[in-house]
């Protein structure tokens, strides 16, 4: 190693500033903007300091940005040192670290974080575009390490400044040869990919906001909670039948149960309520599935009404639904059996579930209150009937974009805004029927679902979220009755992209009028589905699983491990084979044939120097085997011909071959 | 050498024979040399031979041109030797109150000038002029050299004193230059029976004529050389001028293409191959490489770095 | 011969079990065998940053954290297999090295050549510690490499080890080799001393431009007449044709011989040497016909080039 330290040319660090930059477009959607603005300011800045160093900041200035921008995101995150806080810092700090960089070593840092960071990309996203965005900052990385190797440290002028020029062709060189090496680099990556036994994280906790960007129910019902959600076209859940797909009225997904009113919001009973499971008999045809259910960092697990076995790991709440032990957070897959035909508490409902099912809070929505009294004396089902009907026959709208709602909601909605979403429906009818002295609870969750075709199975999005009611009724039980149907029934006959809506409202994927692109985007989907389900899901069990399958027989992870220690060498093997295998000039017909001749006379030993002509090789094979003194020199002077003379034809190539072939090797 | 469609005349392939082993009984031992002189001849260029004294030089020049059937003049180079006396002089005639130019010696078709490095710069430029341009102006008056013109120019490398070396851009103007060294044994006893060589010159039979010489230059041109060679060719010359501080000139590019053309015609065939280049490298090459120490070591090295494809 | 020993000996003992490429005749090939590969310091940092990027993976069960963990570290395979091919069947052989006095740089022409149609990119070589020159050699031709060397002793210096490398193509793996060719580079002593050249004592030095003085012995050619041009020396007759009138002109040996010899100089053997290197330096400089008087051999005088170079060559090897 030389004392001095090695600087880099104005081209190396055009290179980086370009990786560098590809880096932030890919992270652009994990930053806060100002995290953003900040990092192409210093780019900028550096971009200036290559044609007048003069700009290039002293450490003093460095050190106090650092604590200024450090000092910022610790504020502008609240202390939360998670996984949003970390990137920002690095990414910061690498911008800081880039207008630093003088030396090599500066430089060689700044591109390993810049590798670092392209992994860290996939704890916000994994899914294929992202994948595939990632591919061009990994391609650039490489190219500006390609583009370091190739600088002559030998051309340092006196200033100390290292010169390096730079054409087009260099870079489409550099470029070119990055992705040479990227692609004879995937077969080993696939054989680590399949065979590297996946060891079950985490490993050490992991930063609380790790997973903020998944969306999904959440644990309470607000008003506009529901009609967020819909606007989301991402992806709840597959559900893959055996058998018939039940008709679409009957697919209600049912999620967590909400018991208690406050004001705006519903939640659920607490965890440790202790109550004693609801009694349900089922009968009727049972419904198999699977279902994967896409991560959303709450426990509960999604399944059609009404449930009778659950997954492992999980426990049914009293009320039926399904919480795991802990928020999933990575894709998970699930088996169930639902019946369509149930009845739950039908003979007596408790009373601790009596009190909780007549609960409202006092003194709000004095109108709803009182028209409910009006129903006091009516039997359960001319109640329910009062309130549908109210719904059905007072202009109600179903809409995305409901009015806000003020003090006492239920009453401004009933009596003013009549405009509101299935939230706002399944709310004001059991508060309705709560005042009205019926027992009644929310279930929230999601209805429908659509068919991909390709794939025959159906997938529910977050767009179908949806929240219904159950009442008790003595005798039959819980029974549901969703409210909207008065209101919209086309959002539960059809599912949502048929309900009245105005159709901006709602995401792209969830409605009916561009059928191409939502066909092609189905497409789409069923490649989704195999990347979630073996390229995302390639999780440890499904390694041994998917390993055991393909042998015909258990493998453990030891055989893993020697298989792919066998493999990897297989795969090192071939590749260097690919890499190292001749670069065949391309040879004209005679040079083939004359190829063919130095082969078999280098099997005794004979071989071409360099810059000796056929003809004088001639004769010194000649001198070597006198016996075919004549032939050797004939095969010279009619290879020279052919390659060397006017008068050439393909009837001498053809005497060349035939005299080649009459050749032996032998003393 | 059997080559199908040789398009080459038989006469010139029996005649250039003819012509080596003619020189051949009079200079023994020698055919390589013999042969590069020839080629150099047939190139259409002049020949520079450098050796010591009594190595058979000026009896190779001379033979050369006898076999040739040539006119041959020769001017040995002093220190005081004018300019006009290789020219030629414009002299008063009083019978016609005219000028009369009288030719030098410089006025046939093959001159050999010995020991060209005695002679002063101004004479030997005279001569280089006469050489490059194959015409003379005295005294604004125009006259055309004979056709062909051949210098064939003898110096002597070891002795310095009282020489004028000739500077590069002269040595230039010379198509190859050639050495011609000790005879071995045998032919040195062959020598030594006939009791020398110059008195058998004088009997050389003449095998051609000036017109043939014409003629089978203009079929040295018809040599085909193709683009495999050029290739070849390029790839020697930007050695050379990777390698050495003062790479061949584009000039020494055309001579070397001309003798190799001319070498494959003495070889009896019609097209170029790699090998004529290499046997013609080092004598057209080494002298415009008088500034590298060892030019003919390194002529030989690049020759054996530059791949035949 | 006597350094070219030292050098020899110098070598650390481990040295000798070393894979060197040896030169055949002139030229030496960097064979598979002869190749060295281990990862640079960047190298190092590439692969703690892998381990980072597993064990992130691990953590948070990121499959695509796998993917570009593996892509990343098939990468540094394939980057191995590159740079042991960029350096591996080099046909390497020496072309010249001028002679230089003992402490000055040498400048050796090393010349590699690919032969095996495949581009080399930043070929890099050097003499032991001295800096390191870096070229691309396109598939099938050859680069010239100008290696300086710092010499020390004069005599013939032994070509000492050439390190042959390259860190292309991702500077993260350092592939070499050692070639041994055999050049024996001449090192002339250094000049120094203190003693005036002897001529200053004998001879008007400064008079200077010895070499064109005009003497009267030999006839050097015309040049037109001037006022002042001896009448004896008008050539009458080149003067008669009307062109105006010719001076001859005479050049002759005007300045006589400069002897340097051993025996004017007093001292260690060394500083004698350097004091008549230096007085040998000054008269060529000076463009004097100088001759050189050792105990072993006696150089008569001349002014070429080469008589200089034969001058130091015996002082190199006195």
């Amino acid at each position: 190693m030389r004392t001095k330290a090695k600087l880099v040319t104005a081209v190396q660090i055009k290179w980086l500033l370009i990786s560098l930059g590809a880096i932030l477009a890919t992270h652009a959607l994990n930053l806060p903007l100002w995290v953003i603005g900040v990092c192409v300011l210093l780019g900028v800045w550096r971009y200036i300091a290559i044609a007048k160093p003069i700009f290039m900041p002293n450490r003093w200035l460095l050190v106090l940005l650092s604590l200024i921008l450090g000092l910022i995101i610790v504020l502008s995150f609240k202390g939360q040192f998670g996984r949003d806080a970390s990137l920002s810092f690095l990414v910061i700090m690498t911008a800081l670290k880039l207008l630093e960089t003088k030396a090599l070593r500066d430089y060689m840092l700044c591109i390993m974080l810049g590798f670092f960071l392209v992994g860290n990309l996939f704890l916000f996203n994994q899914s294929m575009a992202t994948f595939g965005i990632s591919i061009a900052p990994m391609l650039l990385l490489i190219a500006s390490l390609i583009n370091t190797s190739l600088v002559k440290q030998n051309n340092m002028n006196n200033l100390g400044i290292t010169k390096q020029k730079s054409t087009k062709q260099d870079a489409l060189f550099i470029l070119k040869f990055s992705g040479k090496l990227l692609l004879q680099s995937l077969p080993i990556m696939l054989v680590l990919f399949v065979l590297f036994p996946r060891i079950p994280g985490p490993l050490w906790g992991i930063p609380q906001d790790a997973y903020s960007g998944m969306t999904g129910l959440s644990d309470n019902l607000q008003f506009g909670n529901i009609s967020q959600l819909t606007k989301n076209s991402s992806i709840a859940f597959r559900v893959q039948f055996q058998g018939a797909i039940p008709p679409k009225n009957q697919l209600y997904w049912r999620g967590p149960v909400l018991w208690h009113q406050e004001e705006h919001s519903w939640l659920m009973a607490s965890d440790n309520i202790g109550l004693p499971a609801e009694h349900l008999i089922v009968s009727g045809p049972a419904t198999h599935y699977t279902i994967t259910l896409e991560p959303h960092n709450r426990p509960w697990l999604l399944l059609l009404d009404m449930p009778t076995n659950l997954p492992n790991n999980t426990k049914r709440t009293h009320d039926y639904s399904a919480v795991a032990n802990e928020p999933v957070r990575s894709r998970m897959r699930y088996e169930a059996v639902s019946y369509a035909h149930y009845q739950l508490e039908a003979n007596a409902l408790n009373e601790r579930e009596s009190i909780m099912a007549l609960q409202i809070t006092e003194g709000e929505n004095p109108r709803t209150r009182a028209l409910a009294q009006t129903w006091l004396n009516l039997t359960p089902a001319q109640k329910i009937n009062s309130a549908l009907t109210l719904f059905r026959e007072q202009n109600f709208i179903y809409t995305l974009r409901p009015p806000l709602l003020g003090k006492d909601p239920v009453d401004q909605f009933i009596f003013n805004t009549k405009r509101g979403f299935c939230e706002h429906y399944a709310t004001s009818f059991v508060y309705l029927m709560r005042a009205a002295g019926l027992p009644a609870r929310i279930v929230t969750g999601y209805q429908g679902g659509e068919l991909n075709p390709n794939g025959n199975y159906l997938i529910v999005r977050q767009s179908d979220a949806h929240a219904w009611a159950e009442v008790w009724l003595q005798g039959q039980g819980w029974v549901r009755v969703d409210p909207t149907a008065a209101v919209s029934p086309a959002r539960i006959e059809q599912g949502i992209g048929d309900a009245d809506l105005e159709r901006d409202e709602l995401p792209l994927m969830a409605r009916h009028d561009f059928p191409l692109l939502k066909k092609a985007l189905l497409n789409l989907d069923t490649f989704n589905n195999g990347w979630n389900q073996w390229v995302l899901g390639y999780d440890d069990k499904k390694q041994l699983a998917f390993l055991s399958k393909m042998r015909g027989k258990t493998v453990s992870v030891t055989d893993l491990v020697v298989g792919m220690i066998v493999t990897l060498l297989a795969a090192m093997v071939a590749t260097a084979f690919f890499v190292l295998k001749k670069t065949h000039i391309t040879l004209n017909p005679a040079e083939k044939i004359y190829a063919q001749y130095l082969k078999k006379l280098k099997t005794i030993g004979l071989q071409l120097n360099i810059g000796e002509g056929a003809l004088d090789f001639g004769n010194r094979v000649a001198l070597a085997l006198p016996p075919q003194q004549t032939l050797i020199l004939d095969i010279a002077a009619r290879y020279n011909a052919l390659q060397y003379s006017q008068a050439k034809n393909a009837f001498m190539l053809t005497e060349l071959e035939a005299l080649t072939k009459q050749f032996k090797p032998k003393f | 050498m059997q080559t199908s469609n040789n398009a080459i005349n038989p006469n010139h392939v029996i005649t250039t024979n003819a012509i080596i082993k003619g020189v051949s009984q009079v200079i023994l031992g020698k055919q390589q040399q013999i042969k590069l002189a020839l080629s150099c001849v047939l190139a259409g260029g002049h020949l520079l031979i450098e050796d010591l004294p009594g190595m058979g030089k000026t009896t190779l020049a001379h033979t050369l041109a006898q076999v040739l059937g040539l006119e041959f003049r020769r001017a040995q180079f002093t220190s005081d030797l004018l300019p006009a006396d290789i020219i030629g002089v414009s002299v008063f005639d009083r019978n016609t109150a005219d000028f009369q130019f009288h030719p030098g010696p410089v006025f046939t078709n093959m001159l050999l000038a010995d020991e060209i490095n005695r002679a002063t710069p101004k004479t030997q430029s005279a001569l280089l002029e006469a050489m490059e341009e194959k015409q003379i102006t005295v005294d604004g008056e125009t006259h055309q050299l004979p056709s062909p013109f051949f210098v064939i120019a003898t110096q002597n490398p070891k002795h310095h004193i009282g020489t004028f070396a000739l500077p590069e851009s002269q040595l230039d103007r010379f198509l190859m230059r050639i050495s011609l060294g000790y005879p071995d044994a045998e032919s040195e006893r062959a020598l030594l029976k006939n009791q020398g060589g110059r008195n058998f010159s004088s009997h050389a039979p003449a095998i051609c004529d000036a017109e043939t010489v014409l003629a089978m230059q203009q079929a040295v041109h018809g040599i085909h050389v193709s683009d495999h060679l050029l290739d070849y060719l390029q790839a020697l010359i930007a050695q050379s001028r990777a390698q050495l501080n003062t790479g061949l000139s584009p000039r020494a590019s055309l001579a070397l293409r001309q003798c190799a053309q001319a070498w494959a015609m003495l070889e009896g065939r019609d097209f170029v191959i790699p090998e004529d280049v290499q046997a013609v490298f080092a004598s057209v090459v080494s002298h415009r490489l008088a500034l590298e120490k060892d030019s003919g070591q390194s002529a030989q090295q690049m020759l054996s770095q530059i791949a035949i494809r | 011969m006597k350094a070219c020993n030292v050098q020899v000996w110098r070598r650390a003992y481990w040295q000798q079990w070393l894979r060197v490429a040896k030169s055949d005749g002139n030229m030496a090939t960097l064979q598979p065998r002869q190749i060295y590969i281990l990862p640079t310091v960047w190298g190092v940092l590439y692969a703690v940053m892998l381990i980072l990027l597993l064990v992130g993976s691990i953590n948070y069960s990121l499959s695509l954290g796998y993917f570009v963990t593996f892509l990343l570290a098939s990468l540094g395979h394939t980057a191995m297999l590159h740079t042991w091919r960029n350096v591996v069947h080099l046909h390497i052989s020496v072309l010249h090295a001028k002679p230089v006095f003992a402490g000055d740089c040498a400048q050796v022409t090393i010349h590699m050549l690919d032969t095996k149609n495949r581009a080399r990119y930043a070929i890099a070589a050097k003499i032991e510690q001295n800096a390191e020159v870096s070229e691309p050699i396109a598939a099938n031709q050859s680069g010239l490499f100008l290696l300086p060397f710092t010499t020390t002793k004069r005599g013939f210096c032994a070509l000492p080890r050439i390190t042959v490398y390259s860190e292309f193509p991702l500077s993260l793996l350092h592939a070499w080799a050692y070639a041994e060719l055999s050049l024996p580079i001449l090192v002339y002593p250094k000049p120094s001393g203190h003693q005036p050249l002897p001529a200053l004592l004998i001879d008007a030095r400064n008079s200077g431009n010895s070499r064109a003085s005009r003497g009267d012995d030999d006839f050097d050619g015309h040049k037109n007449y001037q006022l002042g041009d001896a009448a004896s020396r008008v050539d009458w007759k080149a003067s008669s044709r009307g062109s105006g009138l010719y001076t001859k002109l005479y050049s002759g040996e005007g300045a006589s011989d400069l002897w340097l010899d051993f025996a004017l100089v007093n001292g260690e053997l060394e500083a004698r040497i350097s004091q008549l290197a230096l007085w040998v330096v000054d008269a060529h400089a000076s463009q004097q016909r100088y001759g050189l008087k050792l105990p072993n051999l006696t150089l008569a005088p001349s002014d070429s080039q080469a008589h200089y170079h034969a001058c130091m060559q015996a002082l190199a090897l006195l």
